[in-house]
């Protein structure tokens, strides 16, 4: 069995790029007012919103804690996710570390680079996310978890 | 691709295309287990969770070992690397949060701060 010396890190880095058709600073706003940036990204994934709370600022933080439908192997834990601003450039650049933790357990750790560039169609925006996920901290119950929607995955595309 | 290499693909899905065997490797996923302890949700005999292990196990995805009387299994998962698959995960959660910010931003701006 691994010791906690020994656990392993895995990275993963991805980059979005979107084109919407209004201006930077309405772009912005969706991400600097909360009402706004709830309903965008926290509602609308299937889990149970159970709290949720932004201060906008280098420093601040957004919280949100969510919850598993019944029948999930993770039903009953909470999800908890922390994000920092670390930098702000109003209408242009949103820098944010951002943890994952099964209640007070992290298990992935990540930097998100949002970038807003004027366009002349409206805005483009780059989303540079880069995350490290602790081997192990996820505990037993996210691995079955794991498994379950690999598998699922897989029986998926068997039976195509 | 090499024979022998089609070959383990060949068994992996195999192994893998059956519901008892993949409902085996996720009670497995909890940490390794007595023959005896995975079988016991099973509506089978222990014969035929032995026969499935073997299936599993020359697929590569579970090993077992002997210890006194009592034969362990635990799961073999060098090529399903689930923190991996997890990060990998994001970028589509990323993605359909990107969609509805486009829908948000599509809304009139009077709109966009009802709840």
């Amino acid at each position: 069995m691994k010791t906690m010396e020994e656990q392993a890190v895995v990275h993963n880095t991805f980059v979005i790029e979107r084109a919407y058709p209004v201006p930077p600073e309405r772009v912005f706003a969706a991400f600097s007012d909360p009402a706004k940036k709830r309903r965008w990204s926290a509602d609308g994934e299937s889990k149970q919103i159970e709290s949720y709370d932004m201060d906008f600022r280098v420093g601040g933080k957004e919280h949100y804690a969510s919850g598993f439908k019944d029948g999930h192997p993770l039903a009953g834990r909470t999800l908890k996710s922390e994000n920092m601003y670390r930098n702000i450039v109003p209408n242009r650049r949103i820098i944010f570390t951002s943890t994952m933790a099964l209640e007070e357990k992290c298990f992935s750790i990540s930097l998100g680079t949002v970038e807003l560039l004027p366009s002349e169609k409206g805005t483009d925006l780059i989303l540079t996310f880069q995350s490290a996920f602790l081997e192990g901290a996820d505990g037993p119950e996210m691995r079955q978890a794991g498994w379950r929607g690999l598998l699922e995955k897989l029986a998926g595309e068997l039976a195509r | 691709m090499t024979d022998k290499k089609k070959i383990e693909i060949d068994r992996v899905f195999q192994a893998l295309g059956d519901p008892s065997r993949r409902a085996m490797l996720e009670r497995l996923s909890l940490g390794p287990m007595s023959v005896s302890r995975l079988a016991e949700p099973f509506q089978m005999t222990l014969a035929a969770v032995v026969q499935h292990l073997q299936v599993l196990e020359e697929a590569g995805l579970v090993a077992t070992e002997k210890t006194g009387r009592v034969r362990s299994c635990r799961i073999e998962s060098a090529g399903l690397n689930l923190a991996g698959e997890w990060l990998k995960a994001r970028r589509p959660e990323w993605d359909r949060k990107l969609d509805r910010l486009g829908d948000l931003l599509a809304e009139p701006e009077d709109e966009q701060s009802q709840l």
